[in-house]
């Protein structure tokens, strides 16, 4: 470097010892700088071990992380999946294939190579369903729209053979119904544009297009196995009794889960109709209503004398009954200008057991006016019969309740089952209180957990609920059920048969024939209710309209289906304790 | 040239250097070549589930309630079972096996077929192409093509027919082969 220069100048000792300072200076400085230079290439080296040890040590601790890209989302339906209670898709996306006009495929010239006209003929030849005056009109317009929805794969293929490059098949996701009509109601379908209608599907909207519902499906509570029983046996009794319309519900008495919930006659909601949710003016005039209204949670009846067994309870509660021997009088009744009559002759005087053998109106608007309007009305409140029914469902018609201060004849009225209107899910409800304790709790189509099941409210005590079960049985054994006792499963219900109220009053021959039921009667688990709607008399029914006819056979029919598959085994050598009831009744009572 | 000790452990740096960042390139380049087969995989275990999925709702439409309603009301006609159908335990089950009373009347017996001991073979059940005959029809003391040294316990005639078939059986395949020759 410098260091020669140095040399040829001045004194050497000195210039030696600057020279050799310089030098030393040098070399620490060049140590200096290696020593930096190591310690930044180990800074570098121990910064990178670190990193990667931290990295490997949050692997070994978190797993690897699951990635949410673009495969996982093709995975994830639009809309999320409903299920039932075991996990049987009742509603799930499924992509298809379209059939779509796109005129401007073809860059050049026409739209389409061939004529319009012998497009649509080889296109009716393909789907003869269409129209071919429609089809030719959409493909001379040059505006793109579908042709068709929903084709099958075969169909797809044949319509690609017609060499046509405007005819477009895009696979597009649509709601589809694995079960068909089934639970059709409680399912409820998806319009055009996407937004759930009528049942669970409008209900749980928000929820099965959020992230939470497409990743995984919601689970009802309705048993796709009973609910299809159900719905079956109440089609073989319209059947067989010509009636308009039936509706069903089977319902958990521990829970208030519905297991099943039918109105027939039903729709498919893969291939909704207009005429499925809308009718004719004519048609609502005759008392017609749509095949989308659901008769179970939208409309109200007057259940008739099923509420009979609900006023003795509150009888019961209130001590107004005490001695179920004691006889009243069983004269026709006169109140004011109407008289309330029995529809036989059961004798002068029954006692309680009979009175609801018989289903005697005198005898329970006796009780009832013994025991004053406030406190049935008091119970009815208690059974919600004053509000819309509990339940998930859009769907929710409000009672025809007679608010204020129940005058006598309404009391009287109310309780056999006139002059008050309810759906047929609150007569399950209550129901269910009457059976299981005294509880009631609201109707969900959710399924629980142990934990979720509410607290519900105490309507009747355990000893009314107790002896309300021996009744019922006794109903079904006795009295006017008998053709609802299924051999085994201890059935027990009361029947209800109500004029359907018309321009000018009831119409004689218009019923509401209705069968509510529990089983097993020794520790109830499930109600389940049977109406038809305006059952014509017919061969099949010994041309008899009324309940025990018509609603309880098909309690026979269903409570055999249903039972074993929810884990209720029949059993002939046991049953309800009525051996202190028993006496009170002789055997073998007739009519209803 | 004149190498020192500096530049020579310079070059050995610059070497090792480039090895590694050869041996990260390659390193990088397979690990992306890994990661593009886990993607395909990945592709076409969703289009395998897309297709599960669907095959899952074809058989739920086929087999669906009402379709299976119609199948048992023309077919089978079932009904469900009766409460004594039913059985209540274990000791109503054993019951069942109890030796009949003194005078109580003989059970029902229902006829079946056995299958013979020991020969799981499905060719035994297939007719004779030989005789025509049934190997369940053919009579157990038939000593026409017996075998005085068959093992005891099988029987020669049934063997005999598995033979029949099998020789039939490599004529066939004889007869086919030469065939495809003269194709």
């Amino acid at each position: 470097m410098n260091a020669p220069a140095s040399f040829s100048l001045g004194t050497i000792p000195t210039t030696v010892s600057t020279g050799r300072r310089k030098l030393v200076n040098v070399r620490q400085r060049s140590l200096l700088v290696a020593k930096m230079r190591t310690l930044w290439i180990l800074a570098v080296f121990v910064l990178v071990t670190v990193c990667a040890l931290g990295r490997i040590t949050y692997l070994g601790f978190t797993g690897v992380t699951p990635r949410h890209g673009e495969l996982g989302d093709l995975l994830v339906p639009d809309r999320g999946e409903i299920v039932d209670r075991n996990g049987v898709p009742l509603a799930r996306d499924f992509r298809v294939y379209s059939l779509w006009f796109n005129p401007k495929a073809m860059t050049e010239g026409s739209a389409l190579i061939q004529s319009p006209e012998e497009v649509a003929g080889r296109l009716v030849r393909i789907f003869p369903d269409l129209d071919r005056d429609e089809l030719i009109g959409k493909l001379r317009s040059g505006k793109p729209g579908y042709l068709r929805k929903s084709i099958l794969p075969e169909d797809a293929n044949k319509v690609h053979a017609l060499g046509e490059p405007a005819l477009e098949f895009p696979l597009e996701a649509t709601r589809f119904y694995p079960q068909g009509s089934m639970a059709a109601h409680v399912l409820g379908y998806v319009d055009s544009y996407g937004h759930g209608k009528v049942g669970m599907e409008q209900a749980f909207n928000d929820r099965l297009i959020s992230p939470e519902g497409r990743a995984a499906p919601s689970v009802l509570s309705i048993d796709f196995r009973v609910q299809s029983a159900l719905e079956d046996e109440l089609s073989t009794a319209i059947t067989l009794s010509k009636a308009k319309g039936a509706a069903g519900v089977i319902l958990d008495v521990d829970t208030g889960e519905i297991l099943a919930l039918a109105s027939l006659p039903s729709f498919d909601p893969n291939h909704v109709k207009p005429t499925d949710m809308v009718i004719s003016a004519e048609e609502a005039r005759q008392g017609d209503v749509p095949h989308g209204f659901n008769r179970v949670t939208n409309q109200v009846y007057e259940l008739g004398s099923t509420f009979k067994p609900i006023t003795v309870a509150s009888a019961i509660d209130a001590g107004v009954v005490s001695d179920l021997g004691k006889q009243w009088p069983a004269t026709p009744l006169h109140v004011g200008r109407f008289t309330i009559h029995d529809l036989h002759n059961y004798g002068a005087s029954l006692n309680v057991p009979e009175t609801l053998i018989h289903s005697s109106n005198t005898v329970t608007a006796r009780i009832a006016d013994e025991l004053g309007g406030v406190r049935l009305k008091q119970t009815m409140e208690a059974l919600a019969m004053n509000q819309r029914p509990y339940v998930e469902l859009p769907a929710k018609g409000f009672p025809i309740w007679p608010s204020g201060e129940w005058p006598r004849l309404r009391t009287m009225t109310v309780a056999y089952g006139h002059g008050i209107a309810v759906t047929p899910l609150h007569l399950a409800s209550a129901y269910a209180a009457l059976v299981n304790g005294g509880i009631w709790r609201p109707a969900t189509l959710k399924k629980l957990g142990a934990s979720e099941v509410p607290e519900g409210r105490r309507v009747f005590k355990a000893s009314t609920s107790a002896r309300i079960r021996q009744l019922l049985r006794m109903i079904v054994q006795y009295g006017t059920g008998r053709k609802a006792d299924a051999p085994g499963f201890r059935v027990g219900g009361k029947t209800g048969s109500a004029e359907k109220p018309g321009v000018g009053g009831y119409r004689h021959h218009s019923l509401i024939a209705t069968f509510a039921a529990a089983f097993p009667m020794d520790k109830p688990r499930y109600v389940v209710i049977a109406m038809m709607d305006e059952p014509q008399g017919t061969a099949a029914t010994s041309f008899q309209r009324t309940a025990a006819w018509n609603a309880a056979p098909v309690i026979q029919r269903v409570v055999p289906r249903i039972g074993p598959l929810l884990g209720v085994m029949p059993d002939e050598t046991r049953d309800i304790d009525i051996s202190d009831l028993k006496p009170l009744v002789p055997q073998g009572s007739d009519g209803e | 040239m004149n190498f020192t000790s500096d530049r020579v452990r310079s070059i050995g740096w610059i070497s090792v250097l480039v090895v590694c960042g050869a041996m990260t390139l390659g390193l990088t380049l397979r690990v992306n070549a890994v990661k593009s087969q886990v993607h395909d995989t990945e592709k076409r275990i969703v289009w395998v589930k897309q297709d599960i999925d669907f095959l899952e709702t074809e058989f739920q439409t086929r087999s669906n309630q009402q379709a299976l309603r119609q199948l048992n009301d023309l077919e089978f006609g079932y009904k469900a079972p009766m409460a004594g159908q039913y059985i209540e335990g274990e000791r109503q089950l054993a019951a069942l096996g109890a030796v009949a009373g003194p005078g109580a009347p003989q059970p029902i017996r229902y006829a079946n077929a056995e299958k013979p001991e020991g020969d799981e073979s499905s060719l035994l059940a297939m007719v004779s192409p030989v005789t025509g005959a049934t190997a369940a029809a053919l009579p157990e003391g038939d000593e026409k093509h017996g075998d005085k040294a068959a093992p005891k316990g099988r029987d020669p005639e049934r063997e005999a027919i598995a033979r029949d078939a099998a020789a039939i059986g490599k004529r066939l395949a004889r007869i086919e082969v030469a065939e495809a020759a003269q194709q």
